[in-house]
């Protein structure tokens, strides 16, 4: 089995401001392996946010070379992009969840219907759905749409969703950024007892301190170049 | 930054928004100020032509000789209040009046008398008479001399009578109703419009959601944000709608002659003056439908009073769509006939978002894959969502179906009947004067003619159908032929007994046109008494013809028929002449008459003449509902890609799960492709509906003529084409949204979940 989740060498981002360029991210490396899990702190802008895109390759970074899960991705490499873009869409479909903020649930469909959705198209069963719900608290709004439950239970149907693909790595932007304390404890407790319990990598960004001290690695990106 | 500045920020990030708001306005207004600009001025001319001639009287010749100045002042100096009328037709302006203002004094001291017109002598259709005379020494006219009431029994000199003055066949109320269609299809663009505008205004609001949030957190009060509101949508309809007139203003200029022409066409009166319209009638409708569209949701809290469950509403609902389908079928009158109209299509434009939602829904529950069952459910959100620009996309087409349908089923019945009335090559005019008899014989005595060519005789001029009392009823139009032959035979007949055209051809009968059987209730086997010169008779009627394009009743029989008093009022000889050349013929006919000049003319040329006039026709019917749909069309597609927009994110979503961009964007297109479809199908019993009542129930009672019920499965075909195009379009635009980098959610709805 390779232990080795993710590894990035010589990431460099950077986007435009006021017709000037603005580096995001500069020549950052980074390693994770599985059952490891990063904190990735920093000031608002100091892209996070954009490294996760990059992680997960809804962004294309500048330069730089990633292997997330035995796939390269070469910024140099002579690849079509269609072709990167098909591997990418294959890693998210069945080996990465993605966590948001919020606004992770399909509004049109039940709590449940949501998790099937997600475990489907990562071709998973989709047996265990209700039980993810149920493991998570939350068994008993499987029938409720998004609007009908509070934000921290949508954020655990999120976790739910991402759970039931059975993921390789977990990438969570600010995951409990909207959640009051309490709830927000509730909701980490859970990620982090069920990432160690399946032994998946997680990458997460996040403003609040305390938390980042709960993951076993912590990159500070308002500290670049590091690892 | 003030207020309104703050208010108005969002259309200075949406520039496009604005823009296609502003278009929205200013199309609609165009398209309704045009068919308004249109109607009005045709009902005035209506008007003024109904009163100029309303209960009036003529003095004829008693030897039917058309009246001249002379006798004009005879009568005058025998002391008769008489007034010259004299009606030119010109191919620039149509038919003109002209009317002696000096002569027409005496009838306003007549008692119970009035001026035979209303206002001044202001141009087309009555000028002075000064001017018609001008127009006279180039163009066909007619002088009429119109007697006043107080002395139209008395004092009247020896060799004159008093008539009924008519200036076309007793077009009844058929001219109002056709403006009353008229006005009926402006209706249905002003509703399509005030749907399309609301929808506009309420995504608009729905964008603007957190903006209205933030400003009332600032303490700014919730009526205040209203009443700025309403004043920025007052300020941008303002802007709008005066454009918008002008450009409607010159769409009716372009529009004016044509529709002009089909009225006289059709009712064989001068109906359409074209002067300039107003201002003030447009302005003001457009702002009160931009208004009430946009201001509607003051009257929620009465609508939720009168709410009585998604249940029982469709079941309501359903009872108004077949009441009115069923009022559409007894409905007596045309007034009746509009109200069904409106109900059937108020019912089924609440439906039908109703039931793409529903049907949605059903399917997503029968789905096992949920990613088809997430596309059902996101299908009936935007069903709801899109309900307005969807209903009006709906109407529009079913309105162009029904059109359309009744204009090629017009043109091709229209066509067939012309190729049948002008079978022959050529027509003759037979001379005012001569003995149409003498040409008869010379033509029965040409070898060639008779061996490879064929004609008849046509013998034009009025007979009056008796009450059952004995009394003197409407007076009808005579179309006698003779021999009866196969320039005839061929013509296609409602409805007959057996071997009509022999039983003509010995006399046996008349036949009658669809119009007059309409009016006077009549069947095949009836006995129809007509007086024919002098000479009372009753006649079984052998068939019902169709007469499609005017009003007038008429009669067909042999010429034979004819009583020797009977005053011909036109004649003409229809030849086709097989190996014999016209030109013999007529020279032939020349050397008969012993005169000089003939009219010869081509009737392949007649032909295309009339296709011509009809055309024209309905070119204003056409083009407004071609451009009802472009409206609908541009306006869905708006709405499509500014509703999209609040919902990028969870397409977004599918592909941070995993689908390919391009995965998401053949979600997105099915999608879209889904929801236009749906509506176009829906649209399409509405349209085979609309055009049963255009062509079976209101055309009869406005125009005395009906057409035969005929459906075009490939103009079918061609709306679902455009309704897929529709949805591509939305999908499109959209597509461009799925390849930007992913934005975190922004809308408050993302932020509770969304909409479902």
């Amino acid at each position: 089995m390779v232990d080795s989740l993710l590894t990035a060498r010589g990431l460099n981002k950077q986007f435009r401001s006021a017709n000037q360029p603005v580096a995001v991210l500069s020549n950052l490396a980074l390693h994770l392996e599985r059952g490891e899990s990063l904190a990735l702190t920093g000031r608002s802008g100091s892209g996070k946010t954009t490294l996760l895109n990059i992680l997960c390759g809804l962004e294309k970074p500048d330069a730089g070379r990633l292997q997330v899960l035995g796939e390269v991705f070469d910024s140099r490499a002579p690849e079509a992009g269609s072709q990167a873009e098909a591997r990418w869409a294959s890693l998210r479909r069945q080996r990465i969840g993605v966590v948001f903020q919020d606004a992770n649930l399909m509004p049109a469909l039940s709590l449940l219907d949501n998790v099937r959705l997600r475990a489907r198209l990562a071709g998973q069963s989709e047996a265990d759905c209700q039980d993810w719900l149920e493991r998570l608290d939350i068994g008993e709004l499987a029938e409720r749409y998004p609007d009908q439950v509070s934000g921290g239970q949508r954020q655990r149907a999120a976790l739910a969703m991402v759970f039931a693909m059975k993921p390789a790595l977990i990438l969570a932007d600010e995951p409990t950024g909207s959640l009051d304390r309490h709830t927000a404890e509730d909701v980490t407790r859970q990620l982090f007892d069920l990432q160690a319990r399946h032994g998946c990598g997680l990458i997460l960004a996040t403003h609040d301190t305390e938390l980042a001290t709960r993951c076993s690695h912590r990159l500070d990106l308002g500290h670049q170049p590091g690892t | 930054m003030t207020l309104l500045a703050a208010l108005f920020s969002h259309y200075r990030r949406h520039p496009m928004q604005l823009l296609a708001l502003a278009a929205l306005i200013v199309l609609a207004t165009m398209l309704w100020t045009g068919v308004h600009h249109l109607t009005s001025q045709a009902r005035a001319s209506l008007d003024r032509s109904e009163l100029a001639v309303a209960e009036r009287r003529q003095v004829t010749r008693a030897d039917g000789k058309p009246v001249s100045v002379q006798d004009f002042v005879e009568l005058r100096r025998a002391g008769l209040c008489v007034m010259p009328w004299l009606e030119v037709a010109t191919p620039e302006t149509g038919r003109v009046v002209g009317l002696d203002p000096l002569a027409a004094g005496c009838f306003e001291s007549s008692p119970g008398e009035d001026r035979p017109w209303r206002g001044e002598l202001d141009g087309a259709p009555f000028v002075d008479i000064r001017e018609a005379a001008g127009l006279a020494k180039q163009h066909w006219s007619e002088l009429s001399l119109l007697v006043s009431g107080a002395d139209s029994d008395a004092g009247l000199p020896s060799g004159y009578r008093v008539e009924p003055f008519t200036v076309g066949p007793d077009s009844g109320e058929l001219g109002e109703s056709f403006l009353l269609n008229m006005d009926a299809l402006g209706v249905l663009v002003l509703l399509i419009t005030a749907l399309l505008l609301r929808s506009v205004y309420l995504l608009g609001l729905a964008q603007r959601r957190e903006s209205f949030a933030l400003l009332h957190r600032f303490g700014v009060p919730g009526g205040r944000i209203n009443r700025l509101l309403m004043l920025e949508i007052m300020l941008l309809a303002l802007v709008c709608i005066v454009p918008g007139v002008w450009l409607g203003r010159w769409l009716a200029t372009g529009l004016g002659t044509g529709f002009g022409q089909a009225l006289e066409g059709l009712f064989d009166r001068p109906l359409y003056a074209g002067q300039k319209g107003g201002w003030l009638v447009p302005v003001v409708t457009m702002l009160v439908v931009v208004l009430v569209a946009c201001l509607a949701d003051f009257l929620r809290p009465l609508a939720r009073g009168l709410s009585m469950g998604s249940r029982w509403q469709g079941g309501f609902l359903m009872l108004c769509l077949l009441a009115g389908i069923g009022l559409s079928v007894w409905a007596p009158a045309l007034v009746w006939l509009f109200v069904a109209v409106a109900v059937v299509f108020v019912a089924s434009g609440i439906l039908a978002p109703l039931l793409i939602a529903r049907l949605a829904d059903w399917r997503a529950s029968r789905e096992a894959d949920p990613l088809s069952r997430w596309r059902h459910r996101e299908l009936s959100v935007l069903a709801r969502r899109l309900a307005l620009p969807l209903v009006a996309l709906q109407f529009a087409m079913a309105m162009v179906l029904a059109v359309q349908a009744l204009v090629t089923t017009f043109e091709s019945t229209f066509d067939r009947w012309l190729a049948q009335r002008l079978e022959a090559d050529f027509y003759i005019e037979v001379p005012e004067g001569v003995d149409a008899g003498l040409a008869v014989d010379w033509l029965a005595e040409q070898p060639e003619l008779v061996s490879s060519g064929v004609w008849h005789r046509v013998v034009r001029g009025q007979a009056t159908v008796m009450e059952p009392g004995g009394e003197p009823g409407p007076v009808v139009d005579v179309f006698a032929l003779g021999p009866i032959g196969p320039l005839v035979t061929g013509w296609q007949l409602f409805e007959s007994t057996g071997a009509p055209w022999q039983k003509l051809a010995a006399g046996q009968g008349l036949m009658v046109n669809e119009q007059l059987a309409r009016r006077r209730g009549l069947a095949v086997g009836d006995l129809l008494s007509l007086k024919l010169g002098n000479q009372v008779g009753d006649f079984p009627i052998l068939a019902v013809y169709p007469d499609y394009g005017r009003p007038a009743g008429e009669v067909l029989i042999n010429v034979s028929m004819l009583p020797t008093d009977f005053e011909a009022g036109f004649q003409s000889l229809s030849v086709s002449p097989g190996n014999l050349p016209i030109d013999t013929i007529a020279s032939g006919l020349k050397q008969v008459w012993a005169v000089e000049q003939l009219t010869v003319r081509d009737n392949r040329a007649i032909e295309a003449l009339a296709s011509a006039i009809f055309d024209q026709t309905f070119l204003l019917t056409r083009a407004m509902t071609i451009l009802t749909l472009i409206l609908a069309t541009i306006a869905l597609m708006m709405m499509g890609w500014v509703f999209f927009s609040t919902r990028a994110w969870y397409f977004r979503l599918l592909v941070v799960w995993g689908l390919s961009p391009r995965q998401a964007a053949v979600q997105l297109t099915r999608l879209s492709l889904s929801l236009t479809s749906a509506i176009a199908l829906l649209a399409l019993p509405l349209g085979i509906w609309l055009t049963w009542v255009l062509v079976h129930r209101i055309n009869p009672l406005a125009f005395g003529w009906s057409l035969p019920m005929a459906v075009y499965p490939r103009f079918w075909l061609e709306l679902g084409v455009l309704s897929l195009l529709v949805g591509l379009g939305i999908a499109l635009l959209m597509r461009r949204q799925l390849t930007s980098p992913v934005p975190a959610p922004e809308s408050a709805s993302a932020l509770s979940g969304g909409e479902r």
